[in-house]
């Protein structure tokens, strides 16, 4: 039922991940109380295990529980973090080099592509099937989302097998994308949050205001030339608009007519309703320039901003911000991209028992639930979205209460990795990114741009 | 006789014991020095990833595709821009601070130390520190452009303005390098020939033109060696602001290789560019250097 359930015309939909969670709470609760699982945590006492973290909240809440782990197993952990683009070529260069400097680290099934091609990676599957590492009723596989647990899957081969195969990956959060806007200044100006993408575009004009600290712009989201952007957040406006990388025929659909016309329309509404420097926002730039309550309305950008949008302490607008799902594309569909954080081990690792007790540990639904009440967002089971703390955490995020569930839930549903699996999948989107922006800065025009990228990237994938 | 003989018969194994204990690091050195650089040759002939066990000799393959990538000739030229505008920026400046460094007065000393603080800064962290204040909504400087009226300016988000935001930052950085090379050629100009001139009714302009200016010729060859060699190589400054963004604005040969071998794995392409990249170095190097040998044995034979 789960590879079913998760695989989804070739997709990994993750819209079970959601399914019943109301309901579920008070079992999951009984689930969750019961401790730590019946193995021998003690086994691998007095290894001493190093780790590769890129910063993100999940890093900070996980910090303070290490001891925790220590004293559960007698296993020291050490950590190096990194921020993202350091940090994976960090990463690269020290698993290509074969030392095994770190044990396990932080990654994402995009990534591991590439690394369970080099045979990197430690496949999972054995770990949890060996009883004397992993209780199997505690640890509970069935509780992960099933689409964001497949996702971590692949049977190496390029541009297919993705959600089959060994297990490369455990996640450890999950993100997809919405609007989040300035409830008041929507208000002043008379406007509701756009539904769709063309009433963006038409309200794109009207959105400006004063604020206390100079002018309020209108839209922020990402826009570097990084495969980010076609991959997550643009990525879900393009594929709102109808667009894949590959069509069901196996076609590359990077410069089709579709693909053409979100482009534009995305160019448009950066041109208009953004201010100078949109061309080279990064993401923590996209995050803290919302927070500091310099834009009316963040498109298309990470959910998991919301911790730090309702948090006083580093964010301007924690009293004024509401959230809603992404518009409707031309044709009224919905599509999102999808991210996820995982774990993955190693192959050099010298000591792998104590790594895959970490892993074990760290993914297990106690840890979990710690992590996310200390702003891990989004949870990727089911039992922690349905933790009480963690709902009540969560209920008053948004205009109203609930309202930044009610968007996740949303979003959770159209969310999927609409990609092929290849090695160098990163560098195809790199291009396709490189596309985009010359057509922001006028150099050729949007056709040709995409065109040219999608040859480039044909080549790519014959290599 | 067995005393004089001694000596000389200690002296001469001792010379040869010398030049073997000297010979041993020297080889290693040329070792330690050569293998690297024959084992990136070699890899720039094959199609090397960082993520496959084998690779393939494919000659001159590299080459040709880089011939054929619109934006390896970007960041050629790139490099080649950014390592004009270091060296016609950073050592006329660097002169002039340098000449009012050399005029005497009380705070002389404190200006002398404050100067070079800025080289004391990693150059990533200046990136960094460039960066946020090149904000375009909350940086400081187009805070200060708007205080005196002026329209904010794009600095490193716009491709028309990036490369010259870029050379900026370094010119911060690495201007005080001049300074201090071209002070101490200042300080070596001999008092003696230039009160001469000024008792024979030579103006300021004059004695700088004609005997300061000829006397550090040698100095400013100096520093423009090794700015050019750096600024060919620079990567650190780009990579903590603009990643050779926005588009390929800043993107030079060094970023191009570097993001080749750690972003996409490619490392037989990546040692291509290094190798195009180490040519060119060799040759400009060259050239100033020859230059830098010709003012010197002029200078002495004067």
């Amino acid at each position: 039922m789960k590879s079913q359930d998760s695989r989804d015309a070739g997709h990994l939909s993750l819209s079970k991940r959601l399914a019943g969670l109301g309901v579920a709470s008070a079992i999951a609760l009984a689930m969750a109380t019961s401790a730590h699982a019946e193995i021998d945590w003690k086994q691998e006492s007095g290894s001493k295990i190093n780790l590769l973290l890129i910063s993100h909240p999940f890093v900070d809440a996980l910090k303070p529980l290490l001891p925790e782990f220590t004293e559960l197993t007698g296993i020291e952990v050490d950590f190096e973090e990194f921020a993202e683009q350091p940090g994976f070529e960090k990463l690269l260069a020290d698993l290509s080099s074969g030392t095994g400097t770190y044990d396990a680290f932080m990654t994402s099934p995009l990534n591991n592509w590439q690394y369970a091609t080099g045979d990197w990676l430690e496949p999972l599957d054995a770990y949890i099937d060996d009883p004397a590492l992993t209780d199997a009723a505690a640890y509970d596989m069935a509780d992960f989302a099933p689409g964001i647990l497949a996702s971590g899957r692949w049977t190496r081969e390029p541009m297919a097998g993705m959600g089959e195969g060994p297990l490369w990956g455990l996640p450890i959060n999950f993100e997809t994308y919405q609007i989040a806007y300035r409830p008041s200044i929507m208000k002043e100006l008379g406007l509701e949050v756009p539904k769709t993408y063309a009433e963006l575009l038409e309200m794109a004009p009207k959105l400006s205001a004063e604020g206390p600290n100079g002018p309020i712009y209108g839209v922020i989201t990402r826009f570097d030339k990084y495969w980010d952007l076609p991959y997550l957040t643009f990525g879900t406006m393009l594929q709102s608009y109808g667009v894949e990388m590959i069509d069901a025929d196996g076609k590359l659909q990077i410069c089709s007519p579709e693909s053409i016309a979100a482009t534009t329309d995305f160019i448009e509404l950066i041109r208009t309703a953004s201010p100078e420097g949109a061309g080279a926002f990064t993401w923590d730039q996209a995050m803290q320039g919302f927070a500091a309550g310099q834009y009316i309305m963040s498109v298309d950008e990470a959910n998991l901003f919301a911790p730090v949008y309702e948090d006083p302490d580093q964010s301007a607008i924690s009293d004024d911000v509401g959230y809603a799902p992404t518009p409707l594309g031309p044709d009224g569909e919905r599509a999102a991209g999808a991210w996820v954080w995982s774990m993955s081990m190693n192959a050099n690792s010298g000591d792998k028992a104590a790594t895959w007790l970490f892993l074990e540990w760290l993914t297990s639904k106690e840890t979990m639930i710690k992590t996310h009440l200390g702003g891990n967002m989004n949870p990727v089971r089911s039992s922690a979205w349905a933790d009480p703390e963690v709902a009540a955490l969560v209920e008053t995020w948004g205009e109203y209460p609930g309202q930044y569930r009610e968007v996740a839930e949303e979003m959770a549903k159209v969310a999927a990795v609409r990609f092929p699996p290849h090695p160098e999948l990163t560098r195809m989107l790199d291009r396709w990114a490189e596309a985009i922006q010359q057509s922001y800065f006028d150099e050729g025009n949007v056709e040709e741009n995409l065109c040219a990228a999608q040859a480039d990237v044909e080549q790519m994938i014959g290599n | 006789m067995t005393r004089e003989d001694a000596p000389s018969f200690h002296f001469g194994r001792r010379a040869k014991l010398t030049y073997v204990v000297m010979l041993v690091p020297a080889l290693l050195l040329l070792f330690a020095s050569l293998y690297p650089f024959l084992q990136g040759i070699l890899t720039a002939l094959t199609n090397r990833k960082l993520y496959l066990p084998d690779a393939k000799f494919i000659g001159l393959g590299n080459f040709e595709a880089l011939a054929n990538t619109a934006v390896f000739w970007t960041a050629l030229s790139n490099t080649l821009i950014y390592t004009a505008l270091v060296v016609i920026i950073q050592i006329p400046l660097g002169l002039g601070i340098a000449l009012l460094l050399d005029v005497p007065t009380r705070l002389r000393g404190f200006f002398r130390t404050t100067v070079v603080l800025p080289l004391l800064v990693p150059p990533v962290v200046a990136g960094l520190m460039w960066k946020t204040m090149m904000q375009p909504q909350s940086g400081v400087l187009n805070w200060l452009l708007q205080s005196v009226g002026l329209p904010p300016f794009s600095w490193l988000t716009d491709p028309a303005t990036a490369m010259i935001s870029v050379v900026l930052i370094d010119t911060w950085v690495f201007t005080p390098f001049a300074v201090i090379i071209l002070l101490a050629g200042l300080q070596s100009v001999p008092t003696d020939i230039e009160e001469a001139a000024r008792v024979d009714g030579a103006n300021a302009w004059q004695v700088f033109r004609l005997i300061r200016l000829p006397w550090l010729l040698p100095y400013i060859v100096l520093v423009a060696l090794f700015r050019v060699a750096d600024s060919l190589k620079a990567l650190e400054i780009i990579y903590a602001t603009t990643r050779g963004g926005p588009l390929n604005a800043t993107r030079t040969l060094h970023i191009m290789a570097y993001e080749e071998a750690y972003r996409w794995s490619s490392l037989g392409k990546a040692m291509a560019i290094v190798f195009v990249l180490w040519v060119i170095c060799y040759l400009i190097s060259g050239l100033l250097l020859g230059f830098w040998h010709k003012q010197e044995k002029a200078r002495h034979a004067a």
